[in-house]
């Protein structure tokens, strides 16, 4: 890559990522007079335009973006199983931009709450309130087994009315950000479980709605997987959407908005 | 930074940079130089920038941009009374450090 | 609903298990009674028929349980949903239907057809939201089989005269049988019609029923 190709693809990775457009210009102008001086080649001095920016990013902490108008409000969440309460006057209010993470033991209720919130569940007492499209993913299930994913994309892609090339597209570029090709024709009872809840997520996803709800679904998936779900609930954010996971799994906490511990 | 020399240069090279913005203000590729010149061998930009970027964010550094008569403008950094105070904590704290390993060596490895 | 129905389609017809099954049962309950009484095939053939396709709709229905509330939140009303899979159902019953039609055409000429297209017609009408019913009553596939298989059973020992016979849902098709194969008064064609279209308002209600039920909008959820 020449040197001002470099810059750009630079320059388009940290707005990506949210960076401050003041930072974004001084970093890049630092990388430009770096380069000048050392007549180094810039994949050689900095390595790929994309991993710089990540490395920044590291360091300068994201841009807080000031969150949006409400999305998603539960409030005063009451449900009990028989005898047993599950959730006793849970309040949820996630805004656009915000990403909430629900925690807690397993038995909890978290899946209760999610299912709740997207409407497949009726609480005992209390309300949510939604305002755009939503997305929900569940822990695992939501397939058919004997479709290929083409065809399932197609089937969810009909009901956001989107026409079957384009939600054919759609399904397939968002799988490869998970390093899953979709195009191999085999029916869903045929994949992995991992490539399953892949399936599952891209169904999800799928006609870009406004409130995502996710119910731990990285289920089998690899580390590499994780890792890239996670970058996608971040860019998620960083397009305003408003999402909630379900998650026991601790380690990305410091970056999530809000936490709501059952 | 692979392999050994790489993961002992992770632990220091923020402190090194410190140390060298000590002596006087710099900018990035004249750091790099120094680094070069002092035997830690070629650090590259990548490397550099996000270690001075965290220097600045955790208030250890400050910067400035400075028009040069010749080339382009610079983006100079200068250290904070906050960082030469940890300079020489870290300082000290690595040269006990380095006294143990080397007690450690002695032992092994005949002199 | 045409995305549904072309979906619930390609499901079936990648069950081979399900295909065969659905072709070959009917042609055994067929050949099974071909030495008999004349025209006794015709009449287990038609039960056949029923049977096979209310299994695989019974199948189809226990499939699409895990995709439908997802398929809801992606903007289908819930009729576009069981809509589309009986239209599947059916297509499925007519092809089915079509060869042993045909068959029973060159088999057994002496026979009333245009009674027996329709009893046949009747039968798939009937047997697909049978299916559905079923599945979403007992969830579980293996209570429903036995279900249906109880059914069937009901039908070919119970007595057609006798009125209890009248709440088996396939009642209709010895009573039209009988015209056809028989050749009596039209009495025995116009219950026949009667029972069967009831049958099938009364399934279709209960399939309706049941998934506005089991897919509707929660009172607690508000989208705006």
């Amino acid at each position: 890559m020449n040197q001002d190709a470099w810059l750009t693809a630079l320059t388009d990775e940290l707005r990506r990522h949210g960076v401050d457009a003041g930072v974004t210009r001084h970093v890049v102008a630092e990388a430009a007079s770096h380069l000048s001086d050392s007549g180094e080649p810039a994949d050689s001095a900095f390595g790929a335009p994309s991993a710089y920016a990540r490395a920044v990013v590291d360091s300068v902490g994201r841009a807080r973006r000031p969150a949006g108008e409400v999305r998603l409000r539960a409030t005063d969440i009451y449900k009990r199983y028989g005898r047993r309460p599950v959730l006793s006057g849970v309040e949820l209010t996630v805004r656009a931009g915000q990403v909430a993470a629900i925690v807690g033991a397993n038995g909890s209720g978290k899946s209760t709450l999610l299912r709740i919130c997207a409407g497949l569940v009726s609480p005992d007492r209390g309300t949510v309130e939604v305002h755009g499209a939503l997305g929900y993913c569940p822990q695992d299930g939501g397939t058919s087994d004997f479709l290929l994913p083409d065809e399932h994309f197609v089937l969810v892609g009909a009901g956001r009315g989107l026409g079957r090339d384009v939600a054919r597209a759609d399904g397939r570029g968002r799988a490869a950000a998970l390093d899953w090709d979709a195009g191999t024709a085999r029916p869903a009872r045929q994949l992995s479980g991992g490539t399953r809840q892949k399936l599952n997520l891209v169904m999800a996803e799928l006609g870009d709605p406004d409130v995502m709800l996710l119910d731990e679904p990285y289920q089998g998936f690899d580390r590499g997987s994780y890792v890239d779900f996670w970058e996608r609930v971040w860019s998620w954010r960083d397009a305003g959407k408003a999402i909630v996971v379900v998650t026991h799994l601790l380690d990305r906490l410091d970056r999530v908005d809000l936490v709501v511990e059952l | 930074m692979d392999g050994r020399h790489g993961q002992w240069l992770r632990g220091v090279l923020d402190l090194c940079v410190l140390a060298l913005l000590a002596r006087r203000e710099s900018y990035g590729y004249e750091i790099a130089q120094a680094l070069d010149a002092a035997g830690l061998g070629r650090i590259q930009g990548g490397t550099l920038y996000p270690i001075l970027l965290r220097l600045q964010r955790t208030g250890l550094v400050v910067a400035g941009w400075r028009e040069g008569d010749a080339g382009p403008a610079r983006k100079y950094y200068r250290l904070t009374p906050e960082g030469a105070e940890a300079l020489r904590r870290s300082a000290g704290e690595w040269d006990g450090f380095a006294d143990a390993v080397g007690r450690i060596f002695r032992e092994v490895v005949p002199r | 609903m045409r995305v549904v129905a072309e979906m619930a389609l390609r499901e079936i017809v990648r069950r081979r298990a399900v295909l065969l099954i659905l072709l070959l049962f009917p042609l055994a309950f067929y050949l099974s009674r071909r030495g008999d009484h004349l025209g006794q095939s015709v009449r287990f053939v038609c039960l056949g028929v029923g049977w096979a396709l209310s299994t695989a709709a019974l199948f189809a229905g226990g499939a699409a349980r895990s995709m439908e509330p997802r398929l809801r939140l992606s903007g289908y009303r819930t009729w576009h949903l069981f809509g589309g899979r009986l239209l599947a159902l059916w297509t499925v019953g007519v092809a089915i239907a079509a060869p042993y039609l045909l068959l029973i055409r060159l088999d057994q000429p002496q026979v009333r057809h245009g009674a027996v297209a329709l009893i046949m017609a009747l039968t798939v009408a009937v047997s697909a939201p049978l299916g559905l019913a079923i599945s979403a009553v007992l969830p579980r596939e293996l209570e429903g089989t036995l279900v249906l298989l109880a059914i069937v059973a009901l039908q070919m020992v119970m007595d057609p005269a006798g009125s209890a016979s009248r709440l088996l849902p396939f009642w209709f098709s010895r009573e039209i049988g009988t015209y056809a194969i028989d050749h009596t008064d039209g009495g025995y064609l116009n219950r026949g019609v009667a029972h069967g279209l009831g049958f099938f308002a009364l399934l279709l209600t209960v399939v309706a029923v049941g998934a506005a039920v089991r897919l509707r909008r929660r009172p607690h959820l508000r989208m705006l």
